[in-house]
């Protein structure tokens, strides 16, 4: 085939399908990585195929080999690259992905702060492509998870200052299949064709759910539990963090297995001794809540 | 299958989407179709921003007259008025609604500077305005649950017993099952027609379906030869460079490193209006002062920073297709189709000639662009009148009686997509779209004559026949994207002889229609809309005079 | 050479082979561990979640330490590892980590900024170099099996892991087969353990770890290696609960990065604690 050497794995796909197989199937729009169509796995990562370049794409496969293209993951295949995308977009319906301002609406623009649009800009650079969700790893066992587009979404509209729903967002996110099933891969982070960072979005929902006392969780448990932890002995206790994290006896009994398993094999602790500098660690944990920076671009001015 | 509704969207664009909204406001059952899901549509791509006289300092006269200047007079000024008039609400509306728009110092929403205005008055999120403004339309999209059919390929308009549009006909593109909408409106809102072109700055959906659909139904089609020609589009693939580029300062420079605008346009210098400056880039490169083909767009004197908030997509375009870095280097441009001013005939509440028919968007034609449109208007275009399309279609169908259905259509259509499925294997679509997109780059580009248009028109009556024995290389039901283009070139070679017939009628040069043959505007003859009406022998032209208020015509100085 | 020697909790609690083999392998590697005694945990990410000025903080603590040492930071866990490269990155800011200083000053400490952080991994591949780990192998791994699992943090995010050493996301096949065993191809290799949520969602977290051990048994793996002994604690320590999640038996014995070394290295499964671990071990360098 005939491609020029700015060409794209796009670019080359539509050689394909104009001049030897017009069979081949596959979303495509805008060739610009701006509408989100054209999501596929390339060399097994999931990438924007109209942002992928020929040749870093052959660098990536090795000389001689084939360029691997394949539909995007966690999601059914339709036809050759095409794949039901539904999932995406009923979790996007479900983290109720519109603002919903309180209060009286004013006759003119809502006066914020630059910043506080700059910082949820770079979420809203989200183009729903999905490459997120098809590289998730929780997805990939559990279709129940919300996914980082979605909640990198419902991240843009918790921090809008124009937002007057966040404590609702915060407590419905802190339910199963929300922020707390997140397992910190990166890989959405790696994948993002437009540099969203949906990962940190999810911790950030995190601690923003914690300090709206959306606590009663597991993951709000072994938060605290492991830095609690850290505060009073300097490093992890693992034994505690692991048991203040379940919710109770029934869950706990889960663990007796492995518990004893491991005991039998040294490798529960006996004790945990603190570091030596852990009243230092435990000074520093002080002064850093005393310091920690109180959310300016947040609240509308007004 | 078979659906009822009140009122029936084609295309989920932001045009599709804002006249979905409002026509559900007005108290309709409503639908909208569209051959992608909402948020791929091609209102992501407008970069640079939104026109809206709402600084203090500035007013919707300023705007509306820089409007009808950068229209080159052609533009009804009636409409353009209302546009202008219209505009603060519809930011304040999409600011409320969630638009992320960038803010001053004070927190109010802040303005940049856009080619042809004659005030800072394009508001703006980054560089991805448009993508901003879709997502967020989406957003009220779902919030409202509207039902929407997407990846469903329209193909036909259907008419009452007494002639009104009375729904559609198309095809479900992920089962290959055909459908039927029936509507006591039909509101069309597919957008632009680029692919005629190639190359073209339009995403591969720009097919021009929706002004194919109503020109085959008998609704004209108004000034299709002014088409716009974008003056920074990349060599290589055609991309867009966006006008903020030059909003925020940069130059254009020729081989010599002049700054060509100069001799031009001494005052506006790069922002003066699209068709201005692409002609005079043409020029360049015509004249051998140009880079292989090109001119240079230079950035490097804004700095990193200033690069990196304002223009960061413009940024990563550049380094992927042009392989230079903004901020190190210039980068070589042209002018590439971009923008189709005309469309499908309107009145300023969306109401083509035909009853029950509704237009909106690039589809549609106002006319508010008239020969040129002005960058950061198109988007403004998309709510105001996509809202206003919305209200009276909604007032339409309220007012309107039930609406027969006719399930016989669907068997006919059924019928005649399967006869294109069956021919026999001929000639491949792609080639002949190529050709089609070449020939009205070379002969129908920025600078036009009679003898290459005719040309050009001959070359497309004779694609029109070959295209008879075109085949669907893909025979299975399931996403056949085959058939679907195969239905889209059906649609752009109409577009295309409409094109070339404007350009031929229209004997004068005005805005982006310049006539090397007749190198001067004619207001005494030319103070006209081309009309062009579909019949079996090719288009059958018309004109009819510009809305005129309060500008009369001078000479347009940049 | 001399490295500021930072084990990180696992290595110190639950997996105490994992702290003596690295001991033992320092020595025929050349490498000198001189403990940090007085380290705090990084966090593991779940502390710059809550507060990133005090993970930062926590972690500039260490960086202070091993800088004063004047050597570069020695890691045997990829979540470590990652957590402190963020850190580390975050506090190359000047005026940021002025910040962060004041905090450490009641303590003596002042953190420059010029701590390099490196695991072990990549100690080996970058530093002793692949044909002087061949050469040191006393006990080839012939015809053993070899399924690397690389942890998320040494991997992703690779604009920070990996921007000047582009092939750090292969350097375990490469270390396994500068060891004589054959590296096993399959899916999950770079993917999450699922430990980060086992207490959150174990039911996730053990479908994750099953997926990635049948998978790589179903390719034919004797056993798996990991340089994360959070992973570790993962794929070892709860596979019997995933093979019954998964319903079907796994039984796939996982090492440490330097355990696997150690038996090359001529050391004794006993040596080495290969029988502390939940999943028996059976005869490896008979193979």
């Amino acid at each position: 085939m005939d491609v020029p050497d700015y060409g794209t794995v796009l670019d080359a796909l539509l050689a394909i399908r104009e001049g030897v197989d017009e069979t081949l199937t596959l979303r495509c729009s805008c060739r610009s990585h701006i509408c989100g169509s054209c999501v596929m796995k390339i060399n097994h990562r999931s990438a924007l195929a109209c942002k992928t370049k020929l040749q870093a794409a052959q660098e990536r496969a090795g000389s001689g080999h084939p360029i691997v293209v394949q539909p995007a993951g966690n999601m059914p295949v339709i036809k050759d690259l095409v794949v039901d995308l539904e999932g995406l977009w009923s979790k996007v319906r479900a983290v109720d992905p519109y603002l919903q301002p309180t209060g009286p609406v004013p006759e003119r623009e809502y006066i914020v702060s630059n910043e506080a649009m700059l910082n949820v800009r770079e979420a809203t650079a989200c183009i729903l492509c999905g490459a997120c969700m098809s590289e998730c790893t929780v997805l990939e066992v559990d279709d129940r998870f919300l996914g980082p587009a979605p909640l990198a979404k419902a991240w843009r509209f918790t921090e809008d200052p124009r937002d007057g729903a966040d404590r609702a967002r915060l407590e419905a996110l802190s339910q199963p299949g929300g922020v707390w099933d997140c397992t910190h891969c990166f890989q959405c982070v790696e994948v993002c064709p437009k540099d969203v960072r949906p990962m940190d979005r999810i911790l950030e929902l995190r601690r923003r759910a914690m300090a709206e006392g959306f606590t009663d969780n597991n993951g709000s448990r072994h938060s605290q539990a492991f830095v609690d932890s850290i505060g009073s002995t300097g490093w992890l206790d693992e034994t505690r963090v692991a048991m203040r994290s379940t919710a109770g006896l029934r869950e706990l009994r889960g663990w007796v297995g492995v518990g004893w398993r491991s005991f039998v094999r040294g490798k529960v602790p006996l004790r945990h001794r603190p570091i030596p500098g852990a009243m230092h660690v435990r000074a520093i944990f002080q002064r850093a809540a005393a310091n920690d920076p109180p959310r300016q671009v947040r609240r509308r001015e007004q | 299958m078979a659906e009822d509704y009140d009122v029936l969207v084609v295309g989920a664009g932001l045009a599709g989407m804002r006249a979905a909204l409002a026509a559900q406001q007005a108290g309709c059952t409503v639908a909208i179709v569209s051959k992608v899901y909402p948020v791929r549509s091609h209102s992501n791509a407008a970069q640079g921003g939104i026109n809206a006289a709402l600084d203090e300092a500035d007013s919707w006269e300023s705007h509306a007259y820089d409007t009808v200047k950068g229209s080159d007079y052609l533009g009804d000024q009636d409409a353009i008025e209302l546009l202008a008039r219209e505009a603060p609400a519809a930011i304040i509306e999409l600011e409320h609604m969630g638009v992320v728009f960038s803010r001053d110092e004070q927190g109010r929403l802040g303005s940049r500077n856009f080619g042809g205005a004659s005030h800072a008055r394009t508001y703006f999120v980054g560089d991805f305005t448009g993508q901003a403004l879709l997502h967020v339309l989406y957003e009220q999209l779902v919030r409202s649950g509207i039902m929407t059919f997407s990846e469903h390929f329209v193909t036909r308009l259907v008419h009452d017993d007494d002639g009104r549009v009375s729904g559609a006909l198309g095809l479900d593109m992920r089962s290959g099952e055909r459908r039927m909408w029936t509507a006591k409106a039909v509101i069309l809102a597919t957008g632009g027609m680029g692919r005629v072109y190639e190359p073209s700055t339009n995403a591969l959906i720009c097919t021009g379906d929706g002004m194919a659909i109503a020109y085959r139904a008998g609704a004209p089609l108004m000034d299709m030869e002014m088409v716009q020609f974008h003056p920074t589009t990349l060599k290589s693939n055609g991309a867009l460079i966006s006008e903020s580029a030059r909003g925020e300062g940069a130059y254009l420079l020729n081989r010599d490193g002049e700054r060509f605008m100069q001799t031009t346009a001494p005052h506006a210098m790069e922002l003066a209006s699209r068709d201005v400056v692409s002609r005079a880039e043409q020029i360049e490169i015509n004249e051998g002062r140009g880079v292989d083909g090109c001119v240079l767009l230079d950035v490097r004197h804004l700095g990193a920073a200033k690069i990196m908030e304002r223009l960061p997509q413009i940024r990563a375009l550049a380094l992927e297709f042009a392989g230079a870095d903004m901020i190190t280097d210039p980068v070589p441009i042209r002018p590439g189709m971009h923008y189709e001013m005309g469309g499908i005939k309107t009145d300023v509440h969306g109401a083509t000639p035909l009853p029950g028919l509704f237009a909106a968007g690039e589809c549609a034609c106002v006319s508010v662009h008239g020969a040129n449109r002005l960058g950061a208007n198109s988007l403004l275009e998309t709510v105001v009148f996509g809202r206003r399309a919305g209200e009276a279609a909604a007032a339409y169908a309220t007012e309107r009686g039930p609406v027969r259905r006719s399930p016989s259509l669907l068997d006919d259509e059924s019928r005649l997509l399967n006869l294109l499925l069956a021919r026999p294997d001929g000639i491949r679509p792609a080639a002949l779209r190529q050709e089609m997109g070449q020939t009205m780059t070379v002969d129908v580009g920025v600078f036009r004559q009679a003898e290459t248009l005719r040309a050009a028109q001959a070359a497309l009556v004779e694609m029109r026949e070959r295209f008879a024995r075109v085949s669907v290389g893909d025979k299975g039901r399931v996403f056949n994207q085959a058939l679907v283009s195969v239905l889209e070139l059906d649609f752009m070679l109409d577009l295309a002889l409409a094109v070339v017939a404007g350009a031929l009628a229209r004997e004068e040069s005005r805005g982006a229609h310049t006539r090397v043959d007749f190198p001067r505007r004619d207001d005494a003859h030319w103070m006209r809309h081309t009309l062009a009406f579909h019949t079996p022998g090719g288009p059958r032209m018309e004109t009819m005079p510009v809305a005129v208020t309060r500008w009369q015509p001078t000479e347009r100085v940049y | 050479m001399k490295t500021a020697f930072y084990p990180g909790c696992v290595a110190k609690g639950g997996a105490p082979e994992l702290y003596r083999s690295v001991r033992l392998v320092s020595e025929p590697l050349g490498i000198t561990p001189v403990e940090l005694m007085d380290a705090a945990c990084t966090g593991a990410g779940v502390l710059t979640e809550r507060n990133p000025l005090l993970a930062d903080a926590i972690n500039a603590r260490t960086f202070a330490m091993a800088e004063r040492s004047g050597l570069p930071i020695m890691t045997i866990c990829s979540t470590c590892t990652g957590t402190m490269l963020e850190c580390n990155l975050r506090l190359q800011d000047p005026a940021y980590r002025g910040r962060v200083n004041e905090l450490l000053a009641p303590e003596g400490l002042e953190y420059r900024g010029t701590t390099e952080i490196r695991h072990l991994l990549w100690i080996l591949v970058e530093e002793i170099g692949l044909e002087r780990l061949g050469a040191l192998v006393r006990r080839p791994l012939q015809g053993l099996r070899v399924a690397p699992f690389y942890g998320c943090y040494i991997v992703r995010p690779s604009n920070r892991v990996s921007a000047d050493h582009p092939d750090r996301d292969h350097y375990l096949e490469a270390v396994i087969a500068c060891l004589g065993a054959t590296a096993v191809e399959y899916e999950g290799a770079r993917k999450c353990c699922g430990f980060p949520i086992t207490t959150m969602n174990r039911t996730n977290a053990l479908r994750m770890t099953g997926k990635h051990v049948a998978e790589a048994k179903d390719q034919g793996a004797d056993v798996m290696v990991t340089p994360c002994p959070l992973c570790h604690l993962e794929l070892d320590g709860q596979q019997s609960e995933a093979s019954g999640v998964l319903g079907r038996p796994l039984g796939l014995p996982v090492l440490h990065l330097p355990q696997l070394l150690g038996l090359a290295l001529g050391f004794s499964a006993e040596q080495l604690g290969l029988r502390s671990h939940l999943v028996h071990v059976g005869d490896l360098v008979g193979k």
